[in-house]
């Protein structure tokens, strides 16, 4: 064999090494699953590390209204409710005082992508911009759910509303608020939750899913008044 | 000749990286390796990832491999002590040069961090300029007589 044949032969060994080498790297990055698995335990069995049912809150303690909305962040009414209907109740029903509004998590069983979601926005919760985060988890569902890593699409969430990254990053990998969520979403189950959005005025579940901003105000509007009714009575 | 097969070991490597990061940008690679504190992932998750409305990175895949393509069409027999291929790497590699330029001014300037997979992108196609910029330098040898 001439010497430019040997060189040749040696070239394409190289090549050929450095491509199967490159291949093998890059297929091991994409299978590898870093972060642990998110389980849903079962809600009967033992205590879950104690952590008691929270929940994001809007409005002040005094309010005379309580509204507990049991949410799955891979529902799409629950998104339709959080892009249409939640800006007004933020922006016109909050400052009233009339209302403590309380978000609960409640991922749905076989909504795969919903728990790594619920944990991403208690991440947000932790830098204060919880309801940030809901809303940009909302407003592109259909990316994230389609995502093969929603991670992915969650830091560049975090970027976008101004969370440190850095601390993002190490809160979702880690999943610690996972607890948490898990306490609220047993806290539903509790109450007989199938089915997401849930919503409770005062501890009585709203029997109509998708509330319209009238409907919210309506019904604040009416509690407040039986509860300001109520009021003197009591005193006398 | 073997410039030329070196351009072409260097474009597979450039290749290689490109697609880890593409790969990283879609979704499809969870978090990239890197050293220090997440400087590869705040890059490729800044908006300068994205260039004309496509990541960048796969504007990497798309010049190796048409180095690749280059340097490997440069080994063909019927090529071996024309210039051409050995130009066309060098005018290639040199707009790549000016992109990794442009790339490590937005990381150093405007991002605040470093991405380490891009530094070796850059080292990379540098190195297939050097290297091409010097075969054109020499005196090509006389074809035999």
């Amino acid at each position: 064999m001439t010497e430019a044949g040997t060189s040749l032969k040696t070239f394409y060994l190289v090549l050929g090494l450095v491509a199967v080498v490159g291949i093998a790297l890059i297929v091991r990055a994409a299978t590898s699953h870093p972060s642990a698995p998110l389980v849903m335990a079962e809600c009967g069995g033992p205590p879950l590390g104690a952590v008691p049912a929270s929940g994001q809150v809007l409005g002040p303690d005094s309010a005379p209204v309580q509204i507990d909305e049991y949410s799955d962040f891979e529902c799409p009414f629950c998104a339709r409710f959080a892009i249409v209907t939640m800006p007004d109740v933020r922006q016109r029903l909050i400052p009233t005082g009339k209302v403590r509004w309380r978000f609960m998590d409640f991922p749905l069983q076989g909504h795969v992508k919903s728990p790594v979601a619920h944990v991403a926005a208690a991440c947000a919760a932790d830098q204060g911009k919880f309801w940030e985060m809901e809303y940009a988890l909302y407003s592109d569902q259909n990316t994230w759910v389609e995502a093969s890593r929603p991670e992915r699409k969650f830091l560049e969430y975090a970027r976008r509303i101004g969370l440190n990254p850095d601390s993002f990053q190490v809160c979702l990998e880690a999943r610690r608020p996972w607890p948490k969520i898990e306490a609220n979403r047993c806290s539903g189950e509790k109450l007989g939750i199938n089915g997401t959005p849930t919503f409770f005025i005062n501890g009585h579940q709203l029997p109509e899913p998708t509330l319209a901003f009238d409907d919210i105000t309506r019904m604040v509007d009416s509690v407040s008044a039986a509860t300001a009714a109520h009021a003197p009575a009591r005193r006398r | 000749m073997r410039h030329r097969m070196a351009a072409a070991v260097l474009a597979l490597v450039g290749l290689l990286v490109s697609a880890y990061l593409l790969l990283y940008k879609l979704g499809v690679v969870g978090s990239l390796r890197c050293v220090g504190s997440g400087g590869c992932e705040r890059v490729n998750t800044s908006p300068w990832s994205s260039f004309l409305g496509l990541p960048v990175a796969a504007y990497g895949v798309a010049g190796y491999l048409v180095l690749l393509g280059t340097a490997m069409y440069g080994l063909r027999g019927d090529q071996a002590g024309r210039p051409q291929a050995t130009r066309a790497l060098a005018a290639l590699s040199a707009l790549g040069v000016l992109f990794s330029l442009y790339l490590l001014a937005l990381e150093l300037f405007v991002i605040h961090a470093v991405c380490l997979w891009c530094s070796v992108s850059g080292v990379t196609i540098l190195a297939i300029f050097a290297l091409s910029a010097g075969a054109l330098r020499k005196p090509s040898r006389a074809p035999a007589p």
